[in-house]
């Protein structure tokens, strides 16, 4: 089951990498949370059931469910629903996302341990680069706020290989995913969006002049 | 001990938080000063022991402690002159912040646990980004995006390598990520993981060193921060991701991997000085042009610590005399905002003239900062250079010089207009000479002591810099 889960994780993240629609984004980005969420009860099954509940509840209530709603409330307060038409076309960003695939399979494959963590490791480490991809290769704020949630899901998925060994390192994934989500999207909500309503990062560029 | 640090700072808090009372803010402030100070004497009489399970009073914690503290003082002083025409609402979210920020470096450096160490380097962002929003306008607000998102970025990408090490060693039952205990059982490990821990370690740590690749977080925040706060993420926030680096980096260095480590830190040293040259041959900016001046020495640093554990204690010298001089020349660029209301070069200029005192400590700020004898970098960066050459690395020890070249002649004429030049583009007028003479004193203060490291170091500071780089 674990293995299928991270399957579909791994489609949501082509999908992503050629989307060009604001609420697709944000719908994968819930399916997301709820994959991550399948796979926290599977693969922490036996932690005991006070810690299995917060992260459980983590990722349903805040990556299924609070994180898109704040981000569907960003995009009808803004008015801007695609991707910059400059923006890397979909199929170039698949081609960069396949090699980051490649790149995570060549790196995994020379790791030791048990298929299944290598597998966490691999789709991991995938989503790491679909994120960094996403942030550089468009030119909308918006687009970069999803990039950093999808790192931000790459290192839960990650924290979740090593659960069972260590619960404190999925814990603190846990802590970064709270604090810096809402840090991130709060100033969004509150003044970026506001003030840069047209959300091209070609506006914030008066620090260098 | 540390339990009682850290109980007198949350009230201290709670009382900034309740009393909006200037006046009151400024007592607690200070009440704080004390309580950092006394913290760091208790270090100093306390070598070598734990706190709290997770907190170590070491060598290399007392080191960054105690130069923590001094530019904590300065800093605070310089703030009460700058912040004197501030709402008080505001006067007392920039004290809070800057308390919770002393207080996170001061717990990240006495950490002796990677994820502890990986939480407060967290928490100083959350403080940091508060101080740079201190003025509400546009630009601090590019600024404050920039550097969230930067570092939100980094500590993901750091956390990745913090989840790498631990995949690594959970065939240790019960494994633990202190440095120390890291270190007995980190042998064995395949090198791989510890190959890929280190690189994310590294990308994610150079958000608060200002290294390359990820250095652009601290620039754009140094652009826009009061100088005072520039001075304090210049110094004191460096120092605290070195510090946070530099134990992963001893703990790995016990490893196979320790050659290959060094040679992916000369690399990054050579592409941030190199980045530093770029910006230097066109610098507009003055407070930016500062900001490249700590990528290009954070370079340097690099390269010195991937030289290996004899060029190490070049390394640790550099950022301590760094520290003493960048702060002296941030506080000095205060003075010169409110003479000329710009830190735009073009617009600025024949500051010499305008404010002698000021200009004097602008003069020898830069000459010191350029490693120009009697500066106190000149003798650990003519160390690097000798061990470059020595080692037979010449490729290296050219390239550097040559980047290091543009940045001496790219900084030196933008210093020279500054400060002797009428400005270039002439829509701004200058106010009448704005100094005040405990800002000058400290500035002074602090320029002289990274003048006397270059004639003198004390066996204590020589014996502290030795104990700090041995290995776990």
């Amino acid at each position: 089951m674990e293995i299928i889960l991270l399957v579909v994780f791994a489609f949501s993240l082509f999908y992503l990498s050629m989307a060009e629609r604001f609420r697709t984004y944000t719908a994968l980005i819930a399916l997301q949370g709820l994959l991550l969420f399948g796979l926290a009860c599977f693969r922490l099954r036996e932690m005991n059931v006070a810690n299995l509940v917060f992260l459980v509840t983590e990722t349903l209530l805040f990556k299924a469910i609070a994180v898109p709603f704040l981000m569907y409330r960003i995009l009808n307060r803004i008015q801007v629903n695609r991707v910059h038409p400059d923006a890397l076309p979909g199929f170039y960003a698949l081609l960069l996302t396949m090699a980051g695939l490649l790149l995570s399979i060549f790196i995994t494959r020379r790791l030791d341990g048990q298929l299944i963590e290598r597998t966490f490791m691999l789709i991991a480490m995938l989503a790491l680069f679909t994120g960094v991809i996403l942030i550089i290769t468009h030119r909308r704020i918006f687009s970069h706020l999803v990039g950093f949630l999808v790192i931000e899901n790459a290192v839960f998925l990650f924290s979740l290989a090593v659960g069972m060994d260590a619960p404190y390192l999925v814990n603190i994934g846990v802590l970064l995913d709270i604090v810096v989500s809402i840090l991130i999207l709060g100033l969004f909500m509150g003044r970026i969006g506001t003030r840069y309503s047209d959300m091209e990062t070609d506006n914030l560029a008066d620090l260098k002049h | 001990m540390l339990l009682i640090y850290f109980g007198i700072t949350i009230l201290l808090l709670t009382g900034m938080l309740l009393f909006r009372r200037r006046k009151v803010i400024t007592i607690l402030m200070l009440a704080f000063l004390l309580n950092q100070s006394g913290l760091t004497a208790i270090i100093w009489l306390n070598p070598g022991i734990v706190q709290m399970k997770y907190f170590v009073f070491d060598p290399l914690a007392s080191l960054f402690l105690s130069l923590l503290t001094v530019i904590s003082f300065t800093t605070v002083i310089h703030g009460l002159i700058n912040l004197r025409s501030d709402s008080t609402r505001r006067y007392q979210y920039y004290q809070m912040a800057l308390t919770g920020l002393i207080a996170s470096i001061t717990a990240a450096t006495l950490a002796n646990h990677l994820t502890v160490v990986w939480i407060f380097v967290e928490a100083t962002t959350l403080c940091v980004s508060v101080l740079i929003y201190h003025e509400k306008n546009r630009l601090t607000l590019e600024a404050v995006w920039k550097y969230i998102f930067v570092c939100s970025v980094g500590i993901a990408i750091a956390y990745f390598g913090i989840l790498f090490l631990g995949l690594g060693l959970r065939e240790n039952a019960g494994f633990d990520l202190t440095f120390r205990e890291m270190a007995l059982i980190l042998g064995d490990t395949n090198p791989l993981y510890l190959k890929i821990a280190f690189l994310f370690v590294l990308v994610g740590y150079s958000t608060k060193i200002e290294l390359f690749p990820m250095h652009t977080a601290g620039v754009d925040a140094n652009s826009v921060a009061q100088p005072q706060v520039s001075a304090f993420i210049s110094t004191a926030m460096v120092n605290l991701g070195f510090v946070a680096f530099y134990r992963v980096y001893l703990v790995f260095s016990q490893t196979q991997i320790a050659g290959w480590m060094n040679h992916i830190l000369i690399l990054t040293g050579i592409l941030s000085i190199l980045t530093a040259a770029g910006y230097m041959l066109k610098a507009r900016h003055a407070k930016r042009m500062f900001a490249y001046s700590t990528l290009e020495i954070m370079g340097l640093m690099a390269i010195a610590l991937g030289f290996g554990p004899s060029a190490h204690p070049a390394a640790l010298m550099i950022l301590i005399v760094h520290t003493l001089i960048k702060s002296g020349l941030f506080y000095q660029l205060s003075q010169f905002f409110r003479t000329w209301h710009s830190y735009k070069i073009k617009e600025t200029g024949n500051y010499f003239a305008l404010n002698p005192h000021g200009g004097l400590v602008l003069m020898a700020g830069s000459m010191l900062i350029l490693a120009i004898p009697p500066s106190g970098l000149f003798l650990p960066e003519w160390m690097v250079f000798v061990s470059l050459a020595g080692a037979g690395q010449w490729l290296v020890l050219c390239t550097v010089l040559a980047l290091l070249g543009f940045i001496v002649y790219g900084f030196s004429t933008r210093m020279l207009h500054l400060l002797f030049s009428r400005p270039i583009e002439g829509r701004l007028e200058a106010s009448e000479n704005q100094t005040n003479w405990y800002e000058i004193t400290i500035q002074w203060v602090l320029l002289a002591v990274a003048s006397l490291l270059c004639f003198y170091q004390p066996p204590f500071l020589l014996a502290l810099i030795h104990a700090a780089i041995q290995p776990f």
